[in-house]
Protein backbone atom coordinates (compact mmCIF):
# COMPACT_ATOMS: atom_id res chain seq x y z
CA UNK A 1 0.00 0.00 0.00
CA UNK A 2 2.93 2.47 1.22
CA UNK A 3 4.54 1.94 -2.24
CA UNK A 4 1.41 2.47 -4.34
CA UNK A 5 1.17 5.45 -2.58
CA UNK A 6 4.46 6.58 -3.28
CA UNK A 7 4.20 5.41 -6.55
CA UNK A 8 1.23 7.20 -6.73
CA UNK A 9 2.25 10.33 -5.80
CA UNK A 10 5.86 10.59 -7.41
CA UNK A 11 3.91 10.37 -10.71
CA UNK A 12 1.08 13.10 -9.67
CA UNK A 13 4.01 15.48 -9.37
CA UNK A 14 6.27 14.62 -12.31
CA UNK A 15 3.07 14.45 -14.54
CA UNK A 16 1.97 17.92 -13.05
CA UNK A 17 5.41 19.48 -13.66
CA UNK A 18 5.44 18.69 -16.88
CA UNK A 19 2.03 19.71 -17.64
CA UNK A 20 2.87 23.15 -16.12
CA UNK A 21 6.28 23.46 -17.80
CA UNK A 22 4.69 22.38 -21.45
CA UNK A 23 1.40 22.80 -21.64
CA UNK A 24 -0.35 25.70 -18.44
CA UNK A 25 -0.74 29.05 -19.81
CA UNK A 26 -1.51 27.84 -23.30
CA UNK A 27 -4.60 25.24 -23.09
CA UNK A 28 -6.16 25.49 -19.45
CA UNK A 29 -7.51 28.87 -19.29
CA UNK A 30 -10.76 28.58 -18.40
CA UNK A 31 -13.50 30.08 -20.58
CA UNK A 32 -14.08 33.95 -19.78
CA UNK A 33 -17.58 33.68 -20.46
CA UNK A 34 -20.50 33.32 -18.04
CA UNK A 35 -22.62 30.61 -17.93
CA UNK A 36 -26.59 31.07 -18.13
CA UNK A 37 -27.55 29.86 -14.44
CA UNK A 38 -24.86 31.98 -13.40
CA UNK A 39 -26.11 34.67 -14.77
CA UNK A 40 -29.41 34.34 -13.88
CA UNK A 41 -28.00 34.48 -9.99
CA UNK A 42 -25.73 37.26 -10.39
CA UNK A 43 -28.91 39.23 -12.60
CA UNK A 44 -31.17 38.76 -9.62
CA UNK A 45 -29.12 38.76 -6.12
CA UNK A 46 -29.24 42.47 -5.64
CA UNK A 47 -31.57 44.55 -8.65
CA UNK A 48 -33.81 47.25 -7.54
CA UNK A 49 -35.56 46.38 -11.27
CA UNK A 50 -36.44 43.48 -10.26
CA UNK A 51 -38.33 43.39 -6.66
CA UNK A 52 -40.30 40.30 -7.32
CA UNK A 53 -36.94 38.13 -8.13
CA UNK A 54 -33.97 39.58 -6.03
CA UNK A 55 -33.03 38.68 -2.82
CA UNK A 56 -31.24 42.68 -1.96
CA UNK A 57 -28.12 41.18 -1.17
CA UNK A 58 -24.66 42.13 -2.71
CA UNK A 59 -23.16 38.74 -1.49
CA UNK A 60 -24.82 36.24 -4.16
CA UNK A 61 -23.26 33.38 -2.18
CA UNK A 62 -25.42 34.17 0.94
CA UNK A 63 -27.99 34.82 -0.94
CA UNK A 64 -27.84 31.30 -2.35
CA UNK A 65 -26.71 29.70 0.78
CA UNK A 66 -29.94 31.16 2.40
CA UNK A 67 -32.75 32.53 -0.06
CA UNK A 68 -32.66 30.81 -3.17
CA UNK A 69 -31.53 27.13 -2.04
CA UNK A 70 -32.19 27.51 1.43
CA UNK A 71 -33.90 24.55 2.88
CA UNK A 72 -30.33 22.54 1.40
CA UNK A 73 -28.56 24.64 4.17
CA UNK A 74 -31.54 24.10 6.92
CA UNK A 75 -30.44 20.15 6.25
CA UNK A 76 -27.12 21.19 6.58
CA UNK A 77 -27.27 22.90 10.10
CA UNK A 78 -29.49 19.50 11.05
CA UNK A 79 -26.64 17.78 10.51
CA UNK A 80 -23.82 19.57 12.49
CA UNK A 81 -26.62 19.57 15.06
CA UNK A 82 -27.05 15.97 15.03
CA UNK A 83 -23.11 15.58 15.05
CA UNK A 84 -22.61 17.67 17.78
CA UNK A 85 -25.85 16.08 19.80
CA UNK A 86 -24.07 12.27 18.68
CA UNK A 87 -20.72 13.70 20.22
CA UNK A 88 -21.63 14.56 23.37
CA UNK A 89 -23.82 11.38 23.36
CA UNK A 90 -20.80 9.15 23.53
CA UNK A 91 -19.23 11.21 26.45
CA UNK A 92 -22.25 11.38 28.81
CA UNK A 93 -22.32 9.73 32.30
CA UNK A 94 -18.20 10.39 32.26
CA UNK A 95 -17.29 11.80 35.47
CA UNK A 96 -15.38 15.32 34.79
CA UNK A 97 -12.32 16.82 36.88
CA UNK A 98 -13.76 20.24 37.89
CA UNK A 99 -11.06 22.03 39.55
CA UNK A 100 -10.22 25.67 40.40
CA UNK A 101 -7.95 27.39 37.94
CA UNK A 102 -3.96 27.76 39.25
CA UNK A 103 -1.71 30.45 37.73
CA UNK A 104 0.60 27.17 37.27
CA UNK A 105 -1.95 25.75 34.93
CA UNK A 106 -1.25 26.16 31.10
CA UNK A 107 1.43 27.82 29.17
CA UNK A 108 3.70 30.70 30.10
CA UNK A 109 2.99 34.65 31.09
CA UNK A 110 3.63 35.82 27.76
CA UNK A 111 1.65 33.20 25.58
CA UNK A 112 -0.88 34.11 28.56
CA UNK A 113 -0.93 37.65 27.89
CA UNK A 114 -0.94 38.08 23.86
CA UNK A 115 -3.93 35.18 23.83
CA UNK A 116 -5.78 37.43 26.33
CA UNK A 117 -5.03 40.29 23.58
CA UNK A 118 -5.70 38.45 20.26
CA UNK A 119 -8.99 36.18 21.70
CA UNK A 120 -10.88 39.01 21.72
CA UNK A 121 -9.57 40.24 18.51
CA UNK A 122 -10.56 36.85 16.76
CA UNK A 123 -13.81 37.23 18.16
CA UNK A 124 -14.29 40.96 16.65
CA UNK A 125 -12.96 39.49 13.10
CA UNK A 126 -15.32 36.20 13.48
CA UNK A 127 -18.12 38.58 14.34
CA UNK A 128 -17.71 40.63 11.61
CA UNK A 129 -17.34 37.76 9.00
CA UNK A 130 -20.40 36.57 10.16
CA UNK A 131 -22.73 39.42 10.97
CA UNK A 132 -21.44 41.25 7.72
CA UNK A 133 -22.20 37.98 5.68
CA UNK A 134 -24.84 39.59 3.68
CA UNK A 135 -22.64 42.06 2.26
CA UNK A 136 -19.18 40.57 1.96
CA UNK A 137 -17.64 36.87 1.91
CA UNK A 138 -18.25 34.96 4.57
CA UNK A 139 -21.86 33.81 6.81
CA UNK A 140 -22.68 32.55 9.77
CA UNK A 141 -20.99 28.90 9.45
CA UNK A 142 -17.82 30.99 8.72
CA UNK A 143 -17.55 33.39 11.54
CA UNK A 144 -19.01 31.15 13.67
CA UNK A 145 -16.06 28.61 12.72
CA UNK A 146 -13.82 31.42 13.34
CA UNK A 147 -15.08 32.31 16.80
CA UNK A 148 -15.01 28.36 17.49
CA UNK A 149 -10.97 29.01 17.59
CA UNK A 150 -11.03 31.09 20.87
CA UNK A 151 -12.19 28.69 22.94
CA UNK A 152 -9.63 26.32 21.92
CA UNK A 153 -6.69 28.37 21.97
CA UNK A 154 -8.12 29.47 25.66
CA UNK A 155 -8.06 25.71 26.45
CA UNK A 156 -4.49 25.03 25.13
CA UNK A 157 -3.18 28.13 26.49
CA UNK A 158 -5.02 28.85 30.00
CA UNK A 159 -7.04 25.48 30.95
CA UNK A 160 -10.30 24.26 30.10
CA UNK A 161 -11.05 25.13 33.65
CA UNK A 162 -10.42 28.62 33.50
CA UNK A 163 -12.82 28.52 30.94
CA UNK A 164 -16.01 27.23 32.90
CA UNK A 165 -14.31 29.56 35.93
CA UNK A 166 -14.79 32.94 33.52
CA UNK A 167 -18.49 31.87 32.72
CA UNK A 168 -17.59 29.56 29.47
CA UNK A 169 -19.60 26.40 30.79
CA UNK A 170 -20.48 23.67 29.09
CA UNK A 171 -24.44 24.66 30.36
CA UNK A 172 -23.82 28.13 28.63
CA UNK A 173 -22.76 26.76 25.49
CA UNK A 174 -25.82 24.06 25.05
CA UNK A 175 -28.20 26.96 26.01
CA UNK A 176 -26.51 29.10 23.38
CA UNK A 177 -26.77 26.79 20.78
CA UNK A 178 -30.30 25.98 21.38
CA UNK A 179 -31.15 29.70 20.81
CA UNK A 180 -29.41 29.44 17.79
CA UNK A 181 -31.02 26.76 16.47
CA UNK A 182 -34.45 28.10 17.42
CA UNK A 183 -33.72 31.52 15.85
CA UNK A 184 -33.39 29.49 12.30
CA UNK A 185 -36.21 27.45 13.01
CA UNK A 186 -38.32 30.56 13.66
CA UNK A 187 -36.64 32.76 10.95
CA UNK A 188 -37.33 30.06 8.34
CA UNK A 189 -41.18 30.18 9.11
CA UNK A 190 -41.51 33.92 9.71
CA UNK A 191 -42.56 35.50 7.07
CA UNK A 192 -44.96 32.51 6.54
CA UNK A 193 -46.21 33.33 9.97
CA UNK A 194 -46.87 37.14 8.95
CA UNK A 195 -48.54 36.02 5.58
CA UNK A 196 -51.25 33.48 8.13
CA UNK A 197 -51.72 36.44 10.65
CA UNK A 198 -52.46 39.10 7.75
CA UNK A 199 -54.40 36.16 5.79
CA UNK A 200 -52.12 37.01 2.82
CA UNK A 201 -50.18 33.94 0.80
CA UNK A 202 -46.59 33.66 2.11
CA UNK A 203 -44.61 30.46 1.69
CA UNK A 204 -42.04 28.43 4.12
CA UNK A 205 -38.56 30.05 3.19
CA UNK A 206 -39.54 32.81 1.74
CA UNK A 207 -37.41 36.47 1.80
CA UNK A 208 -38.81 39.19 -0.35
CA UNK A 209 -42.18 39.29 -1.76
CA UNK A 210 -42.92 37.48 -4.89
CA UNK A 211 -45.45 37.82 -7.36
CA UNK A 212 -47.91 35.40 -5.91
CA UNK A 213 -47.28 36.60 -2.04
CA UNK A 214 -46.97 40.16 -0.77
CA UNK A 215 -45.01 39.47 2.20
CA UNK A 216 -41.73 40.33 2.76
CA UNK A 217 -39.49 40.39 5.60
CA UNK A 218 -37.74 43.91 6.56
CA UNK A 219 -34.40 44.33 3.81
CA UNK A 220 -33.79 47.73 5.16
CA UNK A 221 -33.76 48.28 8.70
CA UNK A 222 -32.76 52.35 9.95
CA UNK A 223 -31.16 52.45 6.42
CA UNK A 224 -28.84 49.81 7.11
CA UNK A 225 -29.06 46.58 4.50
CA UNK A 226 -30.13 43.55 5.92
CA UNK A 227 -31.55 41.58 2.77
CA UNK A 228 -34.88 40.34 5.15
CA UNK A 229 -33.83 36.76 6.67
CA UNK A 230 -30.04 36.61 5.63
CA UNK A 231 -29.19 38.71 8.71
CA UNK A 232 -31.00 37.05 10.82
CA UNK A 233 -30.08 33.23 9.79
CA UNK A 234 -26.12 34.46 9.72
CA UNK A 235 -26.66 35.61 13.51
CA UNK A 236 -27.99 32.09 14.63
CA UNK A 237 -26.44 29.62 12.54
CA UNK A 238 -23.20 32.18 14.12
CA UNK A 239 -24.49 31.25 17.48
CA UNK A 240 -25.21 27.68 17.18
CA UNK A 241 -21.64 27.07 15.24
CA UNK A 242 -19.28 28.64 17.35
CA UNK A 243 -20.86 27.49 20.55
CA UNK A 244 -21.59 24.04 19.05
CA UNK A 245 -17.76 23.72 18.18
CA UNK A 246 -16.70 25.68 21.94
CA UNK A 247 -19.64 22.57 23.65
CA UNK A 248 -17.49 19.63 22.11
CA UNK A 249 -14.20 21.08 22.85
CA UNK A 250 -14.79 21.49 26.44
CA UNK A 251 -15.88 18.31 26.45
CA UNK A 252 -13.55 16.37 25.05
CA UNK A 253 -10.53 18.55 26.27
CA UNK A 254 -12.11 18.10 30.24
CA UNK A 255 -9.78 15.34 31.90
CA UNK A 256 -12.32 12.34 33.56
CA UNK A 257 -12.18 11.90 36.91
CA UNK A 258 -10.74 8.44 38.47
CA UNK A 259 -13.70 6.35 39.09
CA UNK A 260 -13.50 6.02 42.86
CA UNK A 261 -13.51 9.99 42.93
CA UNK B 1 -2.27 38.11 -19.48
CA UNK B 2 0.46 38.75 -17.04
CA UNK B 3 -1.74 38.81 -14.04
CA UNK B 4 -3.36 35.66 -15.19
CA UNK B 5 -0.15 33.42 -15.87
CA UNK B 6 0.59 34.46 -12.12
CA UNK B 7 -2.45 33.72 -10.69
CA UNK B 8 -2.87 30.08 -12.59
CA UNK B 9 1.16 29.73 -11.92
CA UNK B 10 0.46 30.26 -8.17
CA UNK B 11 -2.49 27.56 -8.22
CA UNK B 12 -0.45 25.23 -10.25
CA UNK B 13 2.45 25.56 -7.75
CA UNK B 14 0.24 24.94 -4.20
CA UNK B 15 -1.70 22.44 -5.88
CA UNK B 16 1.84 20.30 -5.91
CA UNK B 17 3.50 21.41 -3.00
CA UNK B 18 0.17 20.25 -1.25
CA UNK B 19 0.36 16.76 -3.29
CA UNK B 20 3.90 16.94 -1.27
CA UNK B 21 2.43 17.75 2.19
CA UNK B 22 0.00 14.90 1.79
CA UNK B 23 2.53 12.54 0.96
CA UNK B 24 4.49 13.36 3.72
CA UNK B 25 1.56 13.62 6.01
CA UNK B 26 1.28 9.71 4.69
CA UNK B 27 4.55 8.52 5.23
CA UNK B 28 5.27 9.89 9.04
CA UNK B 29 4.99 7.71 11.63
CA UNK B 30 4.60 10.48 14.55
CA UNK B 31 1.51 11.40 14.18
CA UNK B 32 1.60 15.16 15.44
CA UNK B 33 4.17 15.80 12.95
CA UNK B 34 1.98 14.19 10.60
CA UNK B 35 -1.20 16.36 11.75
CA UNK B 36 1.01 19.61 11.24
CA UNK B 37 1.57 18.65 7.67
CA UNK B 38 -1.68 17.99 6.73
CA UNK B 39 -2.86 21.90 8.12
CA UNK B 40 0.09 22.48 5.79
CA UNK B 41 -1.55 20.83 3.12
CA UNK B 42 -5.10 22.69 4.04
CA UNK B 43 -3.13 25.98 3.75
CA UNK B 44 -1.98 25.45 -0.02
CA UNK B 45 -5.88 24.07 -0.40
CA UNK B 46 -6.89 27.50 1.18
CA UNK B 47 -4.32 29.18 -1.01
CA UNK B 48 -6.02 27.48 -4.24
CA UNK B 49 -9.68 28.84 -2.77
CA UNK B 50 -8.51 31.90 -2.89
CA UNK B 51 -6.59 32.39 -6.34
CA UNK B 52 -9.93 30.73 -7.67
CA UNK B 53 -12.38 33.49 -6.41
CA UNK B 54 -13.69 31.52 -3.81
CA UNK B 55 -13.68 34.14 -0.76
CA UNK B 56 -16.23 32.00 0.72
CA UNK B 57 -14.38 28.70 0.98
CA UNK B 58 -11.49 30.09 2.46
CA UNK B 59 -13.04 32.02 5.11
CA UNK B 60 -14.52 28.45 6.34
CA UNK B 61 -11.63 26.39 5.07
CA UNK B 62 -8.92 28.01 7.04
CA UNK B 63 -10.73 27.99 10.50
CA UNK B 64 -11.96 24.80 9.97
CA UNK B 65 -8.67 23.10 8.93
CA UNK B 66 -6.32 24.93 10.25
CA UNK B 67 -7.69 25.37 13.35
CA UNK B 68 -10.70 22.67 14.65
CA UNK B 69 -9.30 19.55 12.81
CA UNK B 70 -5.74 19.78 13.75
CA UNK B 71 -6.66 20.92 17.43
CA UNK B 72 -9.44 17.63 17.71
CA UNK B 73 -6.91 15.26 16.14
CA UNK B 74 -4.12 16.51 17.98
CA UNK B 75 -6.72 16.05 21.33
CA UNK B 76 -7.21 11.98 20.25
CA UNK B 77 -3.62 11.37 19.78
CA UNK B 78 -2.43 12.66 23.21
CA UNK B 79 -5.73 10.12 24.34
CA UNK B 80 -3.82 7.32 22.38
CA UNK B 81 -0.27 6.44 21.09
CA UNK B 82 1.84 9.13 19.74
CA UNK B 83 3.80 6.62 17.12
CA UNK B 84 2.38 4.96 14.39
CA UNK B 85 3.19 0.88 14.74
CA UNK B 86 4.62 -1.83 12.06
Amino acid sequence: MRTLVKLVVITSVVMGLSLLLVLAGVSFYPSSRVRWLALAYLNTTYNPYLPNFTVWSPESVTAIVWDYRGLDTLYETTVFFLAIISGLALGRGVKRLNLKPGGDMGLSLIVKTVTRITGPMILAVAASIGLHGHLTPGGGFQGGATAAVVPVLYIVIFSVFYLSWKGVSTGRMLTMRSIGLIGIGATSIAVFTAGLLEGAPAYVFQNIAKATSPVSMPYYIHGALTSGTLWWFNLFEFLAVSAGFALAFIILMTPEADKNG
Amino acid sequence: MGLDLLVYGLGALASLLSVIAVYLALEERDLVKAVIYSAVQSVFYSLLFYLFMAPDIVLVYLPVAGGVLPALLLVLISKTERFERE
